[in-house]
């Protein structure tokens, strides 16, 4: 059975979402609970790191489309980082990185936080 | 001609050619439209020693030019779009010189009356222009030097009309990766739906799909279910909308129906949550549920081809959550044959088993029920003083009401046979009983009586039954036994039943039989046995064993009725010995 592993982690005061396996339509409901609770504790600087990630299917990608707007009307945001290129690719595909902060390095994700800020 | 000029010329033509053969091999290998161009501005410029140049390109949909490229002071900026009101017969010419030819050209080039256009343009396709402005010296362009740009236009317009087709294929080849993944995303979730028997979480997949997929932030899906439009999920929705903007977005007459301003007066709701279009889906060609989508949050509109995308998602989640009710209704229906099943051997247990024996009588008795439970009911039991009590009856209407109130007749008789009543009290209260506990539609025919062995008298009370018949020894013709009183339940006892005596002797038949017996119908429905077949097969089979006439009995209704059972078949059958 395809799984999906989330561990979640603090980096000073950012919440990270380490995603491990398959988010499909099985799986997606796991993220959707993990991202709930984040915007349940108020913890809206979210930053979901791909690097052990190894297949999205389009299920997936709904559970970022449907939280992105609670998170952002909070003043915070989701952005995501380390994606291998296959999964990279299907993001691309379907036009996210025109709406979501998307870069190689987890560091680079907490950079443009701090520049949000700071603007 | 001397030789100096001579071979001057010589050296400027070999750098010429080697000037265009290296720029036609930099051309060809680059698909970046924005390099082509500027290598052609700088090589003519520089060659020509013009200080201003651009390129204008040709939009056939909107027939303007539109400045690509250009350089040098006081030109149109990049971006800008220019009108002529050229003929065709420009188009097609390769070199224009303002000022020289006689063709009006407004001013292209900022106080330049100069100017030169070079023709950008394949063997089919006119590209656009490239306009030069004047040279440094005001000379007008030698033969030579326009031979040398046209070729350098040539080489160009290969080049834009190859990075075109690049750009083109790249577009096409990313559409085609599109609809691939669509086609996946599609084949996925039809196997991910075929395994999932809760329909909550294929309701919930298919709108995270939909999001994904298309990009959609706000949407709803109404589904429709035994009558009742209930808004099953929603995304990014402020508040649902009331039932009477539900019930007219159901009649709309398209299945897709992209919202307009007369359609968002017409239910506020649609405004309100920036709903952009509706799509209708229906299930065995009846519209049971509607999906609402918000605009794309990449800002593109939804083509045709994202509607079908739409459609075909939403007829799987459909299809699948149609497989989900079907899949409940089939495990109540089993859940329901198996109580049934326990009923029918309950109903079993309420008939006597063994058939109590007695020395002076031969006793068959049977009972076929047609359905899993029946209304049909008889007794024999032995009273306290050693007689016998003979009980058969049918309750109106089939299935489990039936069978409850048959169980409930049967409960009172056991209660009643050991009390000292008679036979007609004890049918007024029965009768009372189940004229106060049954709707006004349930009857039971009742037909009972007592057999004393030893001075052989039989007591016995009617009450609406078909009447058991009564052969006597040596007669042909039975005596139909009849009296009695009322059907039971129809309305309170108010005058007593009336019981009969008869006295049996040796060698009489008395056969009790239900309405299943009589009104079994043959294979088309266009005649029942009737009492004549039944008088008959009795006739026939007279002397021999009540077991054996009852068989009789039931083999020729079976054949009458080709084994088609409609209603319970109960017979006792009992021979005076």
């Amino acid at each position: 059975m395809k799984n999906l592993n989330i561990n979640h982690r603090k980096v000073e005061t950012y919440e990270v979402l380490e995603l491990a396996g398959e988010l499909d339509a099985h799986t997606a409901s796991k993220l959707e609970n993990t991202l709930k609770q984040l915007i349940s504790q108020k913890k809206h600087q979210i930053i979901v790191n791909c690097e052990e990630l190894d297949y999205i299917a389009s299920a997936g990608l709904g559970v970022f489309m449907a939280y992105i707007e609670d998170v952002r009307s909070m003043g915070g945001d989701i952005k995501l980082s380390n994606m291998n290129p296959k999964v990279y690719n299907v993001f691309d595909l379907l036009g996210f990185p025109t709406l979501y902060d998307i870069v190689q390095k987890e560091e680079q994700a907490i950079q443009k936080f701090q520049t949000d800020e700071s603007e | 001609m001397n030789r100096s000029v001579n071979q001057q010329e010589d050296h400027q033509s070999r750098f010429e050619l080697k000037t265009l053969l290296e720029t036609s091999r930099m051309l060809v290998e680059s698909q970046d439209m924005d390099f082509v161009l500027n290598n052609l501005l700088l090589i003519s410029m520089g060659k020509l020693m013009v200080s201003r140049a651009m390129v204008i390109i040709y939009q056939p949909a909107s027939d303007i030019y539109e400045v690509s490229k250009s350089k040098g002071q006081h030109c149109p900026p990049e971006g800008e779009r220019l009108s002529f009101s050229f003929g065709s017969d420009v188009k097609e010419q390769s070199v224009i010189q303002c000022g020289i030819d006689d063709i009006e050209l407004p001013e292209l080039l900022e106080g330049e009356d100069r100017c030169t256009l070079f023709n950008l343009q394949t063997s089919n396709n006119h590209i656009g222009f490239l306009c030069l402005g004047s040279k440094g010296n005001n000379q007008p362009l030698s033969p030579h030097e326009i031979e040398f740009i046209e070729s350098l236009s040539i080489i160009s317009s290969v080049a834009i009309a190859n990075s075109r087709m690049f750009t083109e294929l790249r577009q096409i080849n990313r559409k085609l990766d599109r609809k691939v993944y669509e086609l996946n995303t599609l084949f996925d979730l039809s196997k991910d739906f075929n395994i999932m028997v809760d329909r909550q979480e294929i309701i919930r997949i298919f709108k995270f799909a939909m999001l994904g997929q298309m990009l959609i932030r706000k949407f709803f899906f109404v589904l429709e279910h035994e009558g009742q439009r209930e808004m099953v999920t929603t995304s990014g929705i402020r508040k649902a909308p009331d039932v009477q903007d539900i019930d007219t977005l159901f009649e709309l007459e398209e299945d897709l129906t992209e919202v307009d301003g007369d359609l968002q007066n017409a239910i506020p709701f649609l405004e309100e949550n920036e709903i952009r279009a509706v799509i209708g889906l229906r299930f065995q060609s009846e519209k049971i549920a509607l999906v609402g989508v918000g605009a794309r949050a990449n800002g593109e509109a939804y083509s045709p081809s994202d509607y079908n995308f739409l459609r075909s998602l939403g007829n799987l989640a459909l299809l699948s959550i149609q497989k989900t009710y079907l899949l409940e209704e089939r495990i109540e229906k089993e859940r329901l044959e198996e109580e049934l099943d326990i009923a029918k051997s309950i109903q079993k247990g309420l008939l006597p088993d063994p058939i109590p024996q007695n020395d002076l009588l031969d006793i068959a008795a049977r009972n076929i029920s047609s359905s899993q439970v029946g209304g049909d009911y008889f007794d024999i039991l032995e009273t306290p003083d050693k007689r016998l009590l003979f009980a058969i009856g049918d309750v109106t209407g089939k299935g489990i009401p039936a069978a409850l109130l048959m169980a409930n007749l049967q409960a009172m008789l056991h209660v009643l046979l050991p009390t000292d009543v008679t036979l007609s009290e004890a049918t007024g209260q029965v009768n009372n009983i189940i004229y106060h506990n049954t709707p006004a539609d349930k009857f039971i025919t009742f037909f009972w009586g007592v057999i004393d062995p030893v001075d052989r008298s039989f007591r016995y009370i009617n009450a609406g039954h078909n009447p058991p018949l009564w052969f006597k020894a040596g007669a042909d013709e039975p005596v139909e036994l009849e009296e009695g009183g009322l059907i039971l339940g129809a309305m309170a006892t108010f005058t007593p039943y009336q019981e009969q005596t008869v006295i049996l002797s040796e060698g009489d038949l008395l056969v009790f039989y239900t309405d299943g017996v009589t009104e079994a119908m043959n294979q088309d429905g266009t005649e029942e046995f009737g009492e004549e077949r039944l008088l008959k097969c009795i006739q026939q089979h007279r002397p021999k064993t009540s077991t054996e006439i009852e068989q009789a009995i039931i083999d020729r209704v079976m054949a009458f009725s080709q084994g088609i059972q409609s209603d319970d078949i109960t017979l006792i059958v009992i021979k005076v010995d």
